[in-house]
Formats: C-alpha cells, sequence, structure tokens
C-alpha cells in the first residue's frame, strides 16, 4: 500500500527530511507493507484544499496546519499568545494536552485521524527593513502582510502594525517591491523557507504557537490491515516525540541562519513580552473567542489555566 | 501509468482536432484519466475550483479588459499617432510604426489581441493608402501585435508564474529583452522589405515642423502614455500588486477613454465588458479541467516518468534544447498559448532543473514560443483575426506572414533557448 | 439576453476591479488596515468566470482549434462536424455536471467558510454547478440547431 503524504515545504526542508525518515521507519516496521510517497512544496493543493481531500479520502495524509474553512474553532489551534514558552508549549499542544485533544476532536469530525502534533516553531515579525520600537505595542506605521486569517490580521493590529491581507502568492514580491515592509503569521522557519531574501530584521514575538499536524484520511487508515494501523500510529507518536525533542533548537538554529544572512535578530525583553501577550489577550481573545463560540473556546482556555 | 497519460493526451488532441470547445477536450481526457487509468476525481471539483480562486488569475480579466477599452475609446490610436509623428515619413517608417506602436500598447495590454485590435482598422488603410501591399500590412501587424504578450504586463507570464510557482514579477522582466529584439528585428525586416514596395512618401518635415508635430501629438497622448508608467511604475515601484495594477489600468482608462478621447460610449463599454468577460469565462473553465488533469499527471508521477523517457533519448541540454523548442512550435500551432503554458510547463519544468535551465528562463522559452504559436496556423488566432480586420483572405497573409515569423520569431526563439543572458539580464539586475 | 448580459458581466468585472482598487487606495493612500475585503472579492470574481463562461457557450465562442475544419471544403462537412463537436461537448459535459454536482453537495454537506467573515464558502462554489448546467443547455441547443440545418440541407 503506497500512501500519498502531503506538506508544505520544499525538497529538503527540515520537515521533509525527517518525514523521509518517518517513511523509512514506517516501511520497516509494517514490514514492506506500507510505503510513504511524499508530495513536497503544496504541490497536491495548499493546506486548505489538502485538508479537504483528504476529509473525502482523495489524499491519504499531510503534515500541516489545521485548515479553519470546514471548522471555524479550529481557529484555537493557531490563538495567540497561548503559550509562553516551550515547556507550556508541550503541556498545550503535546500529548495529553487541551489543544490538542480538542484538535483531535475536531478532526475526527471531518473522517480524518490525527496522528501525531508536529510542533514548529513561535511565530514573530519579518520586516524588509530596520524595527520601530519592536518592543512597543503603539502604532508605528509599518505595513505588514497577514495571511486572510482573522487572528493574524488583529494580532498584527494590537501589535501597532497597519496589517494588510495579501494572498500568498503575492507575497513575496510585495514585500521585495515594498507594497508592505514586512510579514507577520510565520516564524523564523517559514521566513527562512520563504522570505530569507527580503528579511532584514526579524522579532521574535512571539506571536503565537505553530503547531502542524500529522493527519490521515479515516479511509486511508481503515484500508490497512489492524497491525499496519498499530504500526503506523506507535511511528507517528516516536515521530512526535523526537521532534518535541528538537524543535526548540530547530527554532533557534533557523534565527541563526537568518542572522547568517544578514538580517538583524530583535532582542525582546521578558517585560517586553509580557507586555504584547497582555494587549493581545486583552484586545484579541474576546473577538476570537466570540467567533469560535465564547463559552466552548473559554473552556478550553480554562482547562489551560489549570 | 504513463500509457494512460499519453493516451489522455491523444484523446485531447484529437478532441481538440475536431474542434470540441477546449473545456470539453481537457474533460475528454479526464475521462480517460478516470476510466482507463482507474484515477481518482473525488474531491477534484473542489482543487480545480479552488485553484480558480486564486487572486493572481484575477489580473487575467482586468488586462483584458484594460486592453479591451484601450482600442474602444481611442486610447491605443493616440499612441499610434505620436509614434509616428517621429518615423512616419522616412520610407518604410509605417511599418516601424506598427512594430513599435504594437509595443507602446503591449506595455498596457496583458493580451496579443490588442494591438492588431486596436490599430488594425486604423493603419492596414492608411498603410495600403501609402502603397504596402495590404495582405503584407495585415501579417505585419497581426505578427506585431503579439509583442502585447513579451513586453509586461502579460496574461501567458501571469499564467506561467502561476502554475509553476515562479515570480511574475520576474517571468514579465524575462520576456522583455527577447520581446524588444523582435520589435527590432521586425522593423528591420520591414525596412529591408519596403524597398521594393511602390511607396508615397510625404515631404520630408522640417526639423521645426517635426518638433511641432511630436509636440502637438504627445501633449494628446500624454494620458494614454500615462498608462504604462501608472502600471509598471506601480507594480515595480512598491505601489500594488501586479493583481491591483490590472485593477487600477481599468479604473484609469474608464474615465479618460469616456471623457478625454471621448471613444468610449455607453453601448461599447458595456460591449467591452461582455467581451473581456466571455473570453476570460473561456479561459477559466479550460484553465479549470486542464488542472484537474495535471493535478492528476502530479499524483500519477507522469512528469518524472517523462523526465526518465526524455532523459533515455538523450541527456544532452543542447539537443533537448533543440527537442524542446520543435515540440513547442509544433504545440503552438495547434493550441493557444494559455493552453500550451498550462499544459506543457508543469510537464517539463523538472527537466528543466535537471538541465540547468532557470524557471525564469524557462518562463521566456515558453514565452516566446507559445507568443508566436498565435500566428502559426493552422491554430492561429491572432492571425486569422488580422485576416479579419485586415478584410483579406487567410491563404494571402500566410506567406507574407511567415516571411517574418521565419526571419523575425524563429532566431529569437532560438536565442532565448541559448542565451540565457537574454532573458535573465533584467531580471536578475531586478534582484530575481 | 444579450442586453442582460452585457449589464451582469459588465457589472460584475467592475465590481471585482473597484474592490481592488479600494484595496490600493485604502493601504497606499489612507494606510489602514480593510479585513474582509479580498475574501469578499472572490465571490464576484469566481460567478465572473463562471457566467463568462457560460456567455460563451451561449454564442457559441468557446475556443476551439477546429484545425479540421480548414480541411473539409463543403459545408455540408462543416455541419457534420459542428454536430460531432456539439455531441461530445454534450457527453464530456454531462459526466463533468455529475462531478460538479458531487462537489456542490460536499459543499452543503461542510458549509465551509471564509477566514474573516465568515460568508459561506457554498455561494460561490454553487455557481461550478448552476454554470455547467447551463452550458450544457446551450450545447443542446446549437446541437439541435446544426441537427436541423442538416436536416434541411437534405430537404432542399
Ligand atoms: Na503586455
Ligand atoms: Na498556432
Amino acid at each position: 500500500e503506497t500512501l500519498k503524504i502531503s506538506h508544505v515545504r520544499p525538497q529538503d526542508a527540515t520537515v521533509d527530511v525527517e518525514l523521509r525518515a518517518f517513511a523509512e521507519a514506517v516501511k520497516t516496521a509494517t514490514g514492506g507493507d506500507v510505503e510513504l510517497e511524499l508530495f513536497p512544496a503544496n504541490a497536491l493543493g495548499d493546506y486548505t484544499t489538502v485538508q479537504e481531500r483528504i476529509s473525502v479520502g482523495a489524499v491519504d495524509m499531510a503534515v500541516q496546519p489545521a485548515a479553519t474553512a470546514a471548522d471555524r474553532r479550529m481557529q484555537i489551534s493557531s490563538f495567540p499568545y497561548l503559550a509562553a514558552n516551550w515547556e507550556q508549549a508541550r503541556n498545550i499542544y503535546g500529548p495529553g494536552g487541551a489543544v490538542r485533544e480538542t484538535m483531535a476532536g475536531l478532526f475526527a469530525e471531518q473522517d480524518i485521524t490525527m496522528l501525531a502534533a508536529y510542533p514548529v516553531y513561535f511565530g514573530g515579525i519579518s520586516l524588509n527593513r530596520e524595527a520601530v520600537t519592536p518592543g512597543s505595542t503603539e502604532p508605528n506605521g509599518i505595513k505588514v502582510r497577514v495571511p486572510g486569517i482573522k487572528s493574524f490580521q488583529l494580532t498584527g493590529e494590537a501589535l501597532g502594525y497597519i496589517p494588510s491581507p495579501i494572498p500568498f502568492a503575492e507575497a513575496f514580491t510585495a514585500v521585495q517591491t515594498g507594497v508592505v515592509d514586512g510579514v507577520i503569521g510565520s516564524g523564523a522557519e517559514g521566513y527562512y523557507a520563504s522570505f530569507r531574501d527580503v528579511t532584514k530584521t526579524y522579532i521574535p514575538a512571539n506571536t503565537h504557537f505553530e503547531v502542524w499536524y500529522m493527519i490521515i484520511s479515516n479511509e486511508s487508515l481503515s484500508g490497512l490491515p489492524d497491525e499496519d494501523q498499530a504500526a503506523l500510529k506507535a511511528e507517528a507518536e516516536k515521530f512526535e516525540a523526537t521532534r518535541w525533542t528538537v524543535a526548540e533548537s530547530d527554532q533557534g538554529a533557523n534565527e541563526q541562519k537568518l542572522a547568517d544572512l544578514g538580517a538583524t535578530i530583535v532582542s525582546l525583553s521578558p517585560e517586553e513580552l509580557a507586555a504584547m501577550s497582555a494587549k493581545v489577550r486583552e484586545t484579541v481573545w474576546p473577538q476570537v473567542l466570540e467567533d469560535v463560540g465564547a463559552d466552548w473556546g473559554q473552556a478550553i482556555l480554562d482547562q489551560i489555566a489549570k | 501509468m504513463i500509457e494512460v497519460a499519453l493516451l489522455a493526451i491523444a484523446v485531447l488532441v484529437i478532441l481538440l482536432t475536431l474542434g470540441v470547445p477546449l473545456p470539453y477536450c481537457f474533460g475528454g481526457a479526464l475521462m480517460v484519466m478516470y476510466f482507463v487509468g482507474d484515477v481518482t476525481m473525488k474531491g477534484n471539483m473542489l482543487w480545480g475550483f479552488q485553484q480558480l480562486g486564486n487572486p493572481v488569475l484575477l489580473a487575467i480579466p482586468l488586462f483584458v479588459l484594460a486592453g479591451t477599452i484601450m482600442s474602444e475609446s481611442g486610447i491605443a490610436a493616440s499612441l499610434l499617432r505620436f509614434v509616428s509623428a517621429f518615423i512616419g515619413h522616412i520610407r518604410g517608417g509605417l511599418g516601424v510604426v506598427a512594430a513599435v506602436s504594437c509595443a507602446v500598447i503591449g506595455a498596457i495590454s496583458g493580451s496579443g489581441l490588442t494591438g492588431i485590435a486596436a490599430i488594425g482598422p486604423i493603419l492596414i488603410p492608411e498603410m495600403e493608402k501609402r502603397g504596402y501591399p495590404r495582405e503584407y500590412a495585415t501579417a505585419l501587424i497581426a505578427n506585431s501585435s503579439i509583442l502585447g504578450l513579451l513586453i509586461p504586463p502579460s496574461v501567458t507570464m501571469i499564467v506561467y508564474g502561476w502554475v509553476t510557482d515562479t515570480s511574475i514579477l520576474a517571468c514579465f522582466l524575462a520576456t522583455l529583452g527577447p520581446g524588444l529584439l523582435i520589435m527590432v528585428a521586425f522593423s528591420l525586416i520591414n525596412l529591408w522589405m519596403a524597398r521594393k514596395f511602390p511607396l508615397v512618401l510625404d515631404d520630408k518635415p522640417t526639423m521645426a515642423e517635426l518638433a511641432g508635430e511630436a509636440t502637438r501629438r504627445g501633449v494628446h497622448a500624454l494620458p494614454a502614455l500615462l498608462m504604462p508608467i501608472i502600471i509598471l511604475g506601480g507594480i515595480y515601484g512598491g505601489i500594488m500588486t501586479p493583481t491591483e495594477a490590472a485593477a487600477v489600468s481599468v479604473i484609469y482608462a474608464v474615465p479618460v477613454g469616456f471623457m478625454i478621447y471621448k471613444g468610449l460610449r455607453w453601448d461599447n463599454f458595456l460591449g467591452a465588458g461582455k467581451e473581456a468577460a466571455t473570453a476570460v469565462g473561456a479561459i477559466m473553465m479550460m484553465i479549470l479541467f486542464s488542472m484537474i488533469l495535471s493535478q492528476m499527471f502530479v499524483l500519477e508521477n507522469v512528469p518524472q516518468q517523462i523526465v526518465g523517457a526524455i532523459f533515455a533519448i538523450t541527456e544532452n541540454k543542447i539537443l533537448l534544447l533543440i527537442m524542446i523548442n520543435i515540440m513547442l512550435f509544433l504545440v503552438g500551432m495547434v493550441v493557444n498559448d494559455v493552453t500550451a503554458i498550462i499544459l506543457i510547463a508543469p510537464l517539463l519544468l523538472p527537466l528543466m532543473n535537471a538541465i540547468g535551465v532557470s524557471p525564469v528562463q524557462f518562463a521566456a522559452i515558453m514565452g516566446v514560443n507559445t507568443a508566436m504559436g498565435g500566428v502559426t496556423p493552422p491554430y492561429a488566432s491572432i492571425l486569422y483575426l488580422g485576416a479579419r480586420i485586415g478584410k483579406v483572405k487567410v491563404t494571402k497573409v500566410i506567406p507574407p506572414a511567415m516571411t517574418l515569423i521565419l526571419l523575425g520569431y524563429v532566431p529569437v526563439v532560438f536565442l532565448t533557448s541559448f542565451w540565457p543572458e537574454l532573458s535573465l539580464f533584467l531580471p536578475s539586475y531586478f534582484g530575481y | 439576453m444579450d442586453r442582460f448580459a452585457k449589464y451582469l458581466l459588465t457589472g460584475l468585472i467592475c465590481i471585482v476591479a473597484l474592490g481592488q482598487f479600494v484595496q490600493v487606495i485604502t493601504r497606499y493612500v489612507l494606510q489602514v488596515p480593510v479585513m474582509g475585503l479580498e475574501e469578499t472579492m472572490a465571490y464576484p470574481t469566481l460567478w465572473l468566470y463562471i457566467l463568462g463562461s457560460v456567455n460563451a457557450s451561449r454564442e457559441n465562442t468557446h475556443i476551439r482549434a477546429n484545425v479540421l475544419e480548414i480541411f473539409l471544403k463543403t459545408a455540408r462537412a462543416h455541419t457534420i462536424l459542428a454536430i460531432i463537436g456539439e455531441l461530445v461537448s454534450l457527453i464530456v459535459g454531462l459526466w463533468l455536471l455529475t462531478w460538479a454536482w458531487d462537489f456542490t453537495r460536499y459543499s452543503i454537506r461542510t458549509w465551509r467558510e471564509s477566514p474573516t467573515l465568515y460568508i459561506p464558502t457554498f455561494y460561490a462554489d454553487v455557481a461550478l454547478v448552476i454554470g455547467l448546467a447551463l452550458m450544457m443547455v446551450f450545447t443542446l441547443y446549437h446541437l439541435v440547431r446544426h441537427v436541423r440545418d442538416l436536416a434541411g440541407e437534405k430537404l432542399a
């Protein structure tokens, strides 16, 4: 059985390399029964499309962010300033974590099984210019491209930027020509992958915790013999466990890669980060909570606060 | 699976030949993949439809509409008069005016049809009056009209950038060099051809007369000359994205056409809107199904298999480039520019990567070849439109068109393939 | 009918042009964020494409390569070729229509929403099945017209 697995980064990016190793492990563990065929760089469509194709069983697997089109509650996955450090992130998004368990349930409603969470990075801001008072949340007049996701747009505004929703296909060019001065909504790894030539300043503002999910269509999963299903799940668990041990240093390595290309990495004090977090919690959270269902969302936040 | 893919392509070509509308030709190929190759259609409509929603594609109807408004409103005509103030009076100059005007119009319009549609009705009778054979004048303007696809902005380069995930601005710049070279080639060929025509020339104007006339026409053409500056300056100056620039060009052209050049009236404005929407609707429906077909190819690893099959013949870069140019020439004979790019670019890009041709240079190679396809019979939409506008038989236009293709296009096509700097110089100068 | 098509299509294309224009003005001149404009524009844009294509079917102006037509001399041969073309279009189009219907049912079942304003994407998705259905109606109309031409020729 060959399973087609999509991911969002180019060939030879970190996730691509890790998935090739995962594919080897799965092949060995299933005695050659299950092979994975990788489709890097959104070759099967962007993550929104791929998630829907997985839901109907047209694509088997993917490692990617959660798409919110079919269920706006999935925005809980990229809730801004939910985790402040890696330890908290692991408690929230790692095995048994509140967001992770919630997401597994939401995926199940779309006929999708979540096999693993894939922690990527804390989000930041990339600028094609020098920063203006990067530690403050006062309006700074800098235009940044935001993805068409409400929480990112609101967060950008709350941090003092002018968010401009430019399509991803035009984003690089827009930054390069100066239509906008930077990008928000990704992190060091994402900026290195897609915006490294136009990143002059990187502000690690910890805007959100980026987590992807390894997901598989229920149809594809149930098409496997029980022992292969078990082997696949076990390998996915190991894959995630390994990832949690390297994710933080991977983030540092990507910041270093940006620095090596000449970007200035701004350093923010814990107080500045706390002030940003407070502002976003105060102004953005109520609006996003309203969208996902205030009671439903608050229950998850309460669970995390415990 | 490659056998099924080839069968699907064969069915596609047969349906094309029968004159079936393009969307259903691709639909027929999909049926082959589905019924013979057992490839799923599940979720494919969803996938294809979501591809159409990409805002990058929105630039296409807007640039097409801007082009139609230009030809209806008199904006293009004023550009033509301005260009002819300088070179209209020299021997063979009117032919040079045709090539240069089409290039200037090409800097506003994204389509290959605007030039012939806008200046053909004015310039063909004028050239005939001055002693050019009517079929030659028609062939020259139709061939030059294609500069609309090579001088940015360009619909084909938008599509290429979109399907291959290459910077659209870099693709725009890649075809600019070859486009200008073709303009120069046509001008020179025309000067050489014009020796044999019994041309009627105006008296050579004095320097003062020339300056006065150029100034007068320049002032008149100023609102029109601002358009390329707004579009290209807006894009490369960091004010707007190509899609937004296309919208701005429409928003600018409408009042200029209604109030300054006055060629635009309520009825032909509505007609232009309908024409642009219909032309683009037909393209989009075709893009929808061709995208699904190429996605099926991707799922079944067809591009890699094709590369393997081609490499089995030869791995020599020069031979491969010659083969690809011949293939593109043949493809261009039977399908239109956008179709050729959607069909071929994703299939051949892995091969180009393997032999070290950059995606931006490949954009230029695809660009000049598919543009030339617009004038190579049997399927030569731009040449046929020219014959209709020039009121000459298609069979009469083909011989002079062939001369221009062989002496003008073909050398540039080969230069584009074998001299990378021709297409890469400008993009690299702008940092792509 | 033609008047209606003119107003509808020109109206749609002007709406999308204005939407993009507003985007430039708000960002470059006013420097304020507009949220949701881009995703809203997707709806008239997709309807523009689909209805443009329907109009091409109505006017019978879809792009065709027509290579064979050049080699056929008689009007009768041209009519027969046209009938074959419309028949193939009808068969392929109806097959595509079933998949468009499949997509529409999926769209109703999942009731997806745009990312910031939560406009149901169904209102864009449904254009495809409606458009293909109308295209089939016009294809059938042209088929009948050609068959009548052929029959008329025989009688004459
Ligand atoms: Na152009
Ligand atoms: Na051709």
